[in-house]
């Protein structure tokens, strides 16, 4: 049965070819769309993933804050070896990880002056790092002798520096005190979104040097692992684990260092030592507003395309159902039941809907395709609202099915209405029926 | 003695039409036995059309009684109505009411699959003895659109015939037939009921078509004026 009504309902939808062909090109416009936005909220996603867990965070971080005083506080991880030579065994997803300083300070160079988020690296121990990073003058090795700056082309252009020449990093000690060190630009490298418009990387000993910190000190332990999906079992994982080592460890709180530090810790009553682990969700959740933005800005955009659809669909399929009446009613007459008839129009609408999302997510995920391929360079202010330089849509067979999915539901759900009228007719005036 | 197929007992029908009433029909009595070959006649208007849809269900009457098989029409809910026309009823239809998309076997196959009953080999056997007998083996694939009027009535025929109802209705069968056209589709429907013992009830206002029932109910202004068998007139 279910195959004639198929049949019948594809039939149906063949004989108004130009009414349906519209419709469907309706739906198809706004699932291709759907699809779009969808790949446009994966890629900052990934570009977030991507940029963050290189230039600013591990996928998991053995972070902590040092408080010499109760007001203030550094972040710091003094020793950091023991915490992570006594918890490295819990964590079986670990690809590898690399201890990373912290801290912030002021550029000065001729041509300008500008504040610099500062990570302390050790190319050595971060074979990852030379995968994001693209160099475009300079050398990223050079960055490997102390005394070096990698800087990020916005960077470079703003304190208007070119690799071999010298800037003047000035910062306050975690003793209140005030340091500075000269640097030398190894390299310049490619913008990566906003999150490269203010995070730079220096030998982890020129930073110690700079904060006057001893040997053995960093700012967080970035842990990267096969899947950055484990990140939050892992750090619930090593929570437990450190605890359980002796260490005080900090509550879960999906905020960044910086902001833990500028707002909270410092008022807390405690010194020493406290061990926070965090997952770069955590340490991106400044930046998670963007990515909300652009996803409800979509999704009004679509939800709107979608009701004008839906009238379409009620529109269409109540004028199909008027001009069948006779039909629905001899139908009726010679025993299809009521549940029958309803069945039949709402696959009607399903089929019209399944063709309609099936060709808009092709046709998206073509589009999609062409523009990854092309790689259209986004313009400054977009990069950093995109969190990505080149325009790079994001498509997972998953989540376009998904999209013809709930395209084709809510076309059948539109279609309920007429379908419940429809199957409501009664057969004596629907066969006598004149129209 | 069987019970009669069809047993209408003071049967009225009223329908509102805007702040009028229309008495379509008052006080008919009727009953059809097994086999029979029966025309209702009456002039336009006459509640020939309306008799016919209450014996089908497709209408419940206003007052009194009718029974279809056995069962009373008007105390049997939507669905078990639905299923009653399905299973003890065919109809034919004036102007044919053939689904315009399927073809002449998915029309006639239609109601098989709506029974549920049999497997697909039993239907397309079924289905292809019955276009057989009405003389349509060779126009199985084609759509309704491609048969002459006849044709069409013929599949209609067949379609009303094939889940073997005892009971089959055919309101004014031949009105959009040539009489040529129309006397073959009568032919037709009287070696059905001759052949598996089918009761037709087919109303009609033309004498030719009359001429082949075993009894003619002739109606009035929605009353039953009288009932002739084929042997003469019974006035009532």
């Amino acid at each position: 049965m279910i195959a004639t009504d198929l049949f019948i309902a594809a039939r149906n939808l063949a004989r108004h070819t130009r009414r349906n062909l519209l419709l469907a090109a309706a739906i198809s416009g706004v699932t291709a769309l759907l699809v779009l936005l969808t790949g446009l909220t994966s890629g900052m996603r990934e570009a977030m993933l991507h940029s963050a867990t290189t230039l600013m965070t591990g996928h998991v971080n053995l972070a902590g804050f040092f408080k010499i005083t109760s007001g203030t506080a550094a972040p710091i991880v003094a020793d950091w070896e023991k915490p992570w030579e006594a918890v490295k065994d819990k964590v079986p997803e670990l690809v590898y990880a690399a201890p990373r300083g912290r801290g912030w300070a002021k550029a000065v160079a001729d041509g300008g002056s500008m504040d610099l988020v500062l990570a302390g690296i050790d190319l050595s121990r971060e074979p990852g790092f030379d995968k994001v990073i693209q160099v475009v003058e300079g050398s990223l090795a050079e960055l490997g002798k102390p005394g070096t700056i990698l800087l990020f082309q916005d960077q470079a252009r703003r304190l208007g520096v070119k690799p071999g020449d010298t800037l003047t990093l000035s910062a306050p000690t975690t003793r209140g005190a005030s340091n500075t060190a000269d640097v030398r630009v190894a390299a310049v490298a490619r913008n990566i979104g906003l999150l490269s418009a203010f995070n730079a990387f220096i030998p982890a000993e020129t930073l110690r040097q700079l904060y006057q910190l001893k040997v053995g000190t960093t700012g967080a332990v970035q842990l990267y692992l096969a899947d950055p999906a484990d990140s939050a079992k892992v750090a619930a994982r090593l929570r437990a684990a450190l605890r359980e080592a002796g260490w005080r460890v900090m509550d879960p709180d999906p905020e960044p260092y910086w902001q833990k530090l500028m707002f909270k810790v410092n008022a807390e009553d405690w010194t020493g030592q406290k061990l926070d682990v965090t997952t770069w969700e955590d340490e991106m959740s400044f930046l998670s507003w963007i990515v909300t933005a652009v996803t409800w800005l979509g999704n009004v955009l679509v939800g709107v395309l979608l009701v004008i659809v839906a009238v379409g669909i009620v529109n269409t399929l109540a004028i199909a159902i008027r001009e069948r009446t006779r039909e629905i009613g001899t139908l009726r007459a010679i025993g299809m039941q009521r549940t029958q008839v309803l069945r039949l129009t709402l696959l009607e609408a399903f089929l019209l809907g399944l063709g309609g999302a099936a060709m808009g997510a092709a046709a998206g995920a073509a589009i999609a395709a062409g523009l990854n391929a092309t790689g259209i360079e986004l313009p400054e202010t977009m990069q950093y609202f995109l969190l990505q330089r080149d325009l790079h849509l994001a498509l997972h067979a998953g989540r376009v099915a998904l999209a013809v999915a709930f395209v084709t539901g809510l076309t059948t759900v539109a279609a309920i209405w007429p379908s419940v009228w429809a199957a409501r007719m009664r057969p004596v005036t629907a066969m006598h029926h004149v129209g | 003695m069987p019970e009669p197929i069809v047993e209408a007992v003071d049967v009225a029908k009223v329908y509102q039409l805007g702040k009028t009433e229309v008495q379509a029909l008052r006080h008919v009595d009727l009953v059809v036995e097994r086999g029979e070959f029966l025309s209702i006649a009456g002039p336009s208007g006459s509640g020939k059309t309306t008799l016919l849809n209450l014996i089908g269900g497709v209408d419940v009457p206003t007052a009194g009684t009718v029974r279809v098989d056995g069962e009373d029409t008007s105390r049997l809910t939507e669905r078990a109505l639905t299923r009653l026309r399905l299973d003890h009823i065919g109809f034919i239809f004036q102007t044919f009411n053939l689904v315009a998309v399927l073809t002449v076997f998915q029309n006639v196959e239609f109601p098989l699959l709506l029974q549920g009953r049999m497997t697909s080999a039993e239907r397309r056997r079924r289905v292809e003895t019955l276009l057989e007998s009405v003389g349509l083996a060779g126009h199985a694939r084609h759509r309704p659109s491609e048969l002459s009027g006849g044709q069409r009535q013929r599949v209609a025929v067949a379609r009303a015939l094939v889940g073997n109802p005892p009971l089959v209705l055919a309101d004014e069968p031949t009105a959009n037939l040539d009489s040529k056209t129309g006397g073959t589709i009568i032919d037709l429907m009287r070696e059905m009921n001759r052949r598996d013992g089918t009761t037709f009830i087919f109303s009609t206002h033309d004498p030719k078509v009359m001429s082949h029932a075993s009894a003619i109910v002739r109606l009035e202004d929605g009353r039953v004026i009288g009932r002739e068998s084929a042997q003469g007139a019974e006035a009532r």
